[in-house]
């Protein structure tokens, strides 16, 4: 029995299989879904989940409604390509949950330890938008396809700005591996040392998650549900799911490379790494819900005006905040 | 993979994507937009109307005169006063009744209770089309209170058959009042957080600030009415035009505004919420008291339901009236609704039913209008148009 609990306290399996991975990340797709529509409700007037499990607000509605998405037949169009209608939505929702396996969840305590984990990341978090624009072609729909071009627009725009950011914040603390990036920022906090970055990078997380007001690929009253207009059962449950994940990978890195990670956690507490990683975890959901809080407060902005936005707007700030990096290492660094 | 065939029609050229938003679409209503769009761009925009047409002006031919109150009633559901008015109005000018003026301030009250109403519901559905569901969720929660009230008068939720020839069905509550006063003061602090959630937000200004712009003149000549008319900078009313009921006693402001885009017409509908409110203080305080049933026909009551009628203030009709005929002739009623200008035309060969039955919509000039102004827009922009025309297919296809 030790021994059993001594090989899942291996990091090597912890981190995939518990936090921040497999588990974790199942529990926090169940429960931040169902908060968002609670939050939404709250500001809107209205109950939102109330019945299932009636004295904890419908606190595992999303058991039941995965259990329907489980048990719902999926419909496969005729005329669509069913290779990709079938894989896609299996490979991004994989591919959206890869990058925890770089993330460490406590100090020394990685799956994965290089000194490149930082460019890891950002790399396997690029390969799911391609799935999304597969299976937006294979869909054989024109919804689908205007929806797919769409996401392919918003990865050209967010995607060079999200990697400046971070890279900018690379620069400050001169690495690339997340662990010692936390470990620099022992007294004092990325925010506060390059603000510029930690704003573009939050509102660079709407934009890749397709969160409000930037959520584009998926307009409702315009495409229907964009890529994922033909999805139903267990694949819509996952490709819904994806983006989910993608704001749990992001907003994890957001707490590592901009809010100290585990500290201030004093380092007695640090080793074994529980508490720890239960200090990243509820910073990666402060910043989870306001992703999620955005969308009781703003409409979506047109693809057009997000495209400004980030071209006009945030890679200029992206590369000006590696200049704050910069002056701040010149200044005397951290 | 040997099966994927292309569905995906195109132009001839290849260049143009035929998209077919409806009718089982979110944001599409009960009708079908066929547009043709080039990349982002929508080369142009036909609706496809009659999905829920009702043939209302051919069953009011057989229906006999009072029936046809509650069937004008069922096209707009948002804003049944309207044609409830309007029907009512062209009934007694060939009838040559007149009702008496507290039944007269009655019927401007349930108008004015329901143009608020229904500019709620528009914008709400704006709300969402352009994806706040806030907006969507409270305007809709917002017009709970105003159905409540109306409700109170009327005893229906929505389609209300309140007005009927010669007078008013019920008459107003006696602490009514003190109600529509407490709703007015709710309703005036939410206005204030549609101001600083909605109005104020710099997404929906990007969103609604000059797109869909309806010029002045375009407005005039394709005959639109009403809020959509009046954000183009025409000061036309039916109320200050042409005035029934009791709005030339009352005193009230023509909303207009310059700019004739979504958001100008998005904020004639704020403004003219308001306004419905000042209009509705004044109702109030102007109440006349006096019948709310025409001494013509309070006279044909038999006994026991003139009895009814002194005890509960509420008239029930015999059903003699059911047989009401009205003498050969035309006539022709307008009516400013929430939408717009609702206009009703009888003409009667002295029958039981209306030979002809003529019921004109604002929705239906605001189809050509839908048309006209998604050309060269965004594919974003049908539903930021659509929703800020508050149009309604039922009504347009009646």
């Amino acid at each position: 029995m030790m021994d059993l609990l001594d090989l899942i306290l291996q990091p090597w399996i912890f981190i995939p299989l518990i936090f921040p991975g497999l588990t974790t990340a199942f529990l926090v797709l169940l429960g931040i879904i169902w908060a968002e529509r609670k939050i939404a409700a709250k500001v809107q007037m209205r109950y939102g989940p109330l019945y299932v499990l009636k004295p904890l607000g419908g606190a595992i509605q999303m058991i039941a409604d995965l259990l329907r998405y489980l048990f719902a037949e999926p419909i496969i169009p005729k005329d669509v390509d069913k290779l990709t209608f079938i894989f896609a939505p299996l490979i991004l929702f994989g591919l959206s949950y890869l990058p925890t396996i770089v993330l460490p969840a406590g100090p020394g305590f990685t799956a994965i330890s290089s000194e490149m984990s930082l460019l890891i990341l950002l790399g396997l978090l690029t390969l799911s938008p391609v799935f999304t624009m597969i299976l937006a072609w294979g869909s054989n729909n024109k919804f689908s396809l205007i929806g797919g071009l769409r996401e392919g627009y918003l990865v050209t725009t967010y995607e060079i700005p999200l990697f400046l950011s971070a890279l900018s914040m690379a620069v400050l603390y001169g690495t690339l591996d997340i662990t010692a990036m936390v470990e620099a920022q022992k007294n004092v906090w990325g925010i506060f040392l390059n603000p510029l970055a930690a704003i573009v990078f939050l509102v660079l997380i709407l934009i890749s998650t397709s969160k409000f007001p930037f959520e584009i690929a998926e307009a409702e009253s315009e495409i229907v549900m964009g890529p994922f207009t033909e999805y139903s059962g267990i694949f819509y449950g996952l490709v819904m799911g994806a983006s989910y994940l993608k704001l749990y990978v992001l907003s994890l890195l957001y707490a590592l490379i901009f809010l100290g990670g585990w500290y201030p956690l004093p380092s007695f507490l640090q080793n074994p790494p529980f508490l720890a990683g239960i200090m990243v975890f509820v910073k990666g959901l402060v910043i989870m819900f306001i992703a999620i809080f955005m969308r009781a407060i703003y409409p979506r902005y047109r693809i057009d005006q997000a495209i400004q936005i980030g071209w006009h707007k945030l890679v200029p700030l992206a590369i000006l905040s590696i200049f704050l990096s910069l002056l701040v290492v010149y200044l005397g660094g951290v | 993979m040997s099966e994927f065939v292309e569905t995906i029609s195109r132009s001839e050229d290849g260049r143009f994507l035929e998209l077919l938003i409806g009718p089982q679409h979110p944001a599409s209503g009960h009708m079908r937009l066929v547009a043709e769009v080039d990349g982002d761009v929508v080369v142009s925009l036909r609706p496809n109307l009659g999905y829920v047409h009702r043939s209302v002006e051919k069953i009011a031919e057989v229906k006999k005169f009072l029936q046809i109150i509650p069937l004008v009633e069922r096209p707009s559901l948002a804003d049944t006063t309207a044609n409830n008015l309007a029907y009512v109005l062209a009934l007694e000018r060939l009838l040559g009744v007149e009702p008496p003026p507290r039944a007269q301030y009655l019927r401007t009250l349930l108008a004015e209770i329901n143009r608020i109403h229904s500019h709620f519901y528009g914008i709400g559905i704006h709300g969402v089309m352009i994806g706040s569901s806030t907006a969507f969720m409270w305007a809709f929660g917002d017009r709970e209170p105003l159905i409540h009230l109306a409700q109170e008068l009327t005893g229906a939720r929505i389609t209300y058959s309140y007005i009927i020839p010669g007078g008013v069905r019920r008459d107003m509550p006696p602490d009514f009042p003190d109600k529509v006063e407490k709703v007015l003061r709710y309703i005036e602090r939410r206005l204030e957080d549609y101001d600083k959630l909605y109005v104020r937000n710099p997404v929906v200004r990007a969103r609604l600030e000059g797109v869909g712009v309806l010029k002045k003149e375009d407005a005039i000549r394709l005959g639109i009415t009403g809020p959509n008319l009046r954000a183009s900078g025409v000061p036309y009313d039916v109320r200050k035009a042409d005035p029934y009921c009791a709005y030339p006693d009352i005193d009230f402001n023509v909303i207009t505004r310059e700019e004739g885009d979504a958001m100008a017409r998005f904020l004639v509908r704020v403004g003219e919420i308001r306004e419905s409110m000042k209009i509705i203080r004044q109702v109030l305080k102007k109440m006349p008291d006096g019948p709310i049933f025409a001494e013509k026909y309070y006279k044909m009551l038999p006994p026991n339901l003139k009895k009814y009628y002194e005890e509960t203030k509420e008239v029930k009709f015999p059903g003699i009236f059911a047989n009401l005929r009205a003498p050969a002739g035309e006539s022709v009623a307008r009516v400013e609704g929430g939408r717009g200008e609702v206009v009703i035309y009888i003409v009667s060969k002295g029958g039981m039913n209306p030979y002809r039955f003529r019921i004109v919509t604002p929705s239906f000039r605001n189809a050509v209008l839908f048309e006209h102004l998604v050309r060269n827009v965004r594919v974003a922009d049908i539903p930021a148009i659509y929703g800020s025309l508050d149009y309604f297919p039922p009504e347009a296809d009646r």
